[in-house]
């Protein structure tokens, strides 16, 4: 037992740092490392097989489906550029319209493809009006990690920690809505004074953003029509999920099914456009925290946690929130919550206390803390991917001194939250 | 990086469709084929797509047009027959000189389709120009009927 508990943190260990030096592929490390467990039978494969939670991974393929067939469609691009034609061109009224759609979409689908969908209308308009487009980016990226932050489907920390707990699409909203509004709030105060200087343009160019036809932006009317009603009815069962008895995985996976039936897409074509390597690395790291759990890791921890904190939950909490942020803002927030949910699972069975406000503050610190560097969420480093692709260049640095201090501002409005409202 | 691509489609499909296109992406594999004749390379893209629609295009040693094929195996029969040929023609002293031409021609082309595109050409060039190139095709045609013919396994397509 005692060489089982050894290899398992070597196991764990090694591959955590692959992971995190980003030097080989993270889906493919963390696959050795989790079937490196089932080889050196630290757990069975049936076991490891049993920790990996189907309901994420179900939620994060069904919304995969729904998102690429919706995308088809041209509904995106159709929304932005009524938007930016709404503003009449004007590009601080374009970046907060932008963002209010960036907010509803992180909110509703994963915060990379909200970027992906986002990003490439910003930079057609952002052409047109012949201006720099990091100050449109930069916010963009900004607000999609805080709009995912909102609900159980937006980010996949919510998605982890909601299969986990049962804790529901409506928990999430009422929990974590009201902080997230007021850090949107804050976060485009700063940025309309912060990119003041950049957030002009000619009259020439504002008209020419005018002249743009929105109904040329989509492509397939009935495709349209029929993605609108399914996604309509796909966010009522998530509302109404805990209600009906069904998991979250059941209403996505069940609207994806219908889109594909109804939508007469190439169910090939969809299937390519799944990011299967996202679905594999969530899959492994189930299976490799399940090992540590396996050999009784979690519980240690978890002990040791509760004999640091002596039960007060208070404390508990907001080294959760800051620990999630700072270490979100520099490593993947997956790895690092799907090993702080048994932790803190085996907390609340050791205390007997009400865990709910760790979650919280657990969501909170994950999804916000992404804000914090480029390299903090995966749609950080798309977007300075896009960017540089574009022929401009988002460095680290510049990044670090907008994202940091924005970071921290909402972390510090997130605790004086959690200080009221679950102290 | 699949995902960084599609943004970038993204993006093209929404310029060209506010210039007034209608844009289709369908999922496809590009290939490239290359051959070692001598010391000339002779490349190939084609490109396989769901559609069942195949387009070869031959870019070295000088490009040949594009052309769509309804069968993968018309593709290779193309690339074989097309292959066979510049092994043949690689035997002869002229290869060189035959090559450096057809890239003269595809130069010509093109400064021609700037001319075309740029400038207001008086009428008395343009007939100029057509005349040169039917003493070129003329050229051609007497070579053809002097010359000896190499290759029989397919009849020119062309000549």
């Amino acid at each position: 037992m005692q060489s089982h508990l050894i290899i398992a943190i070597g196991v764990f260990v090694v591959t955590y740092i692959l992971i995190m030096s980003e030097k080989v592929n993270r889906t493919a490390v963390a696959m050795v490392g989790a079937f490196l467990m089932v080889v050196l039978n630290i757990e069975h494969q049936e076991q490891a097989l049993k920790y990996i939670d189907f309901n994420t991974i179900g939620l994060l393929i069904g919304m995969m489906i729904i998102v690429n067939i919706m995308k088809k469609s041209g509904i995106f691009q159709y929304v932005a550029i009524k938007a930016a034609k709404f503003a009449k061109g004007d590009p601080w009224k374009i970046i907060l319209y932008f963002c209010v759609i960036t907010a509803v979409s992180s909110a509703f689908l994963d915060n990379v493809t909200t970027v992906l969908l986002i990003v490439p209308v910003t930079l057609v308009i952002t052409d047109t009006l012949n201006l720099n487009p990091i100050p449109f980016l930069v916010p963009e990226i900004l607000i999609a990690n805080i709009g995912g932050t909102a609900t159980l489907i937006g980010d996949p920390p919510n998605i982890m920690i909601g299969s986990a707990t049962g804790l529901g699409f409506v928990d999430f909203i009422v929990a974590l809505g009201p902080v997230v509004v007021v850090i949107f709030i804050v976060t485009m105060i700063a940025f309309k004074f912060g990119y003041k200087i950049h957030y002009r343009a000619s009259e020439e160019n504002k008209i020419k953003v005018t002249k743009m036809d929105e109904k040329r932006a989509i492509k397939d009317p009935i495709l349209m029509k029929k993605s609108i009603v399914v996604l309509a009815f796909t966010i009522l069962g998530f509302v109404l999920h805990q209600k009906l008895g069904y998991e979250s995985a059941t209403i996505a996976l069940f609207a994806g099914a219908v889109l594909l039936l109804i939508s007469q897409v190439d169910v090939e074509d969809i299937f390519i456009e799944i990011e299967w390597a996202t679905i594999f690395f969530f899959i492994s790291l189930f299976m490799l925290v399940g090992a540590l759990e396996e050999v009784g890791v979690m519980t240690f921890l978890a002990s040791k946690l509760l004999e640091v904190t002596q039960g007060n939950m208070v404390m508990t909490m907001l080294v959760i929130l800051w620990v999630s942020a700072i270490a979100s803002s520099v490593l993947d927030n997956i790895p690092f919550v799907a090993t702080m949910i048994p932790l803190i699972k085996n907390y609340g069975q050791m205390s007997g206390l009400d865990v709910t406000p760790l979650w919280w503050a657990l969501a909170l610190g994950a999804c916000l803390g992404g804000n914090g560097t480029l390299i903090g969420a995966s749609a950080n480093v798309i977007v300075s991917g896009l960017l540089a692709k574009h022929g401009q260049k988002l460095s680290f640095g510049y990044y670090l001194k907008i994202g940091f201090p924005l970071m921290i501002v909402s972390i510090i409005i997130s605790t004086v939250y959690l200080l009221i409202f679950f102290a | 990086m699949r995902k960084l691509m599609n943004a970038e489609i993204m993006q093209h499909d929404i310029k060209l469709r506010q210039m007034g296109a209608d844009v289709y992406v369908i999922n496809s594999k590009m290939c490239f084929v290359i051959f070692m004749v001598g010391k000339h390379e002779i490349a190939y893209v084609y490109n396989i797509n769901n559609k069942g629609r195949y387009f070869l295009e031959r870019i070295k040693p000088y490009p040949l047009a594009l052309r769509e094929f309804e069968k993968e195996d018309d593709v290779i029969d193309i690339i074989e027959i097309d292959l066979e040929q510049f092994k043949n023609a690689s035997n002869s002293h002229n290869i060189d000189s035959f090559i450096e031409i057809n890239r003269d021609f595809n130069m010509s082309l093109r400064r021609f389709e700037d001319l075309f595109l740029y400038y207001n050409v008086p009428t008395e060039s343009v007939n100029e120009i057509k005349g040169h190139l039917e003493k070129i095709d003329d050229i051609i045609d007497q070579t053809r009927m002097s010359a000896e013919r190499l290759y029989f396994k397919k009849n020119p397509d062309n000549l």
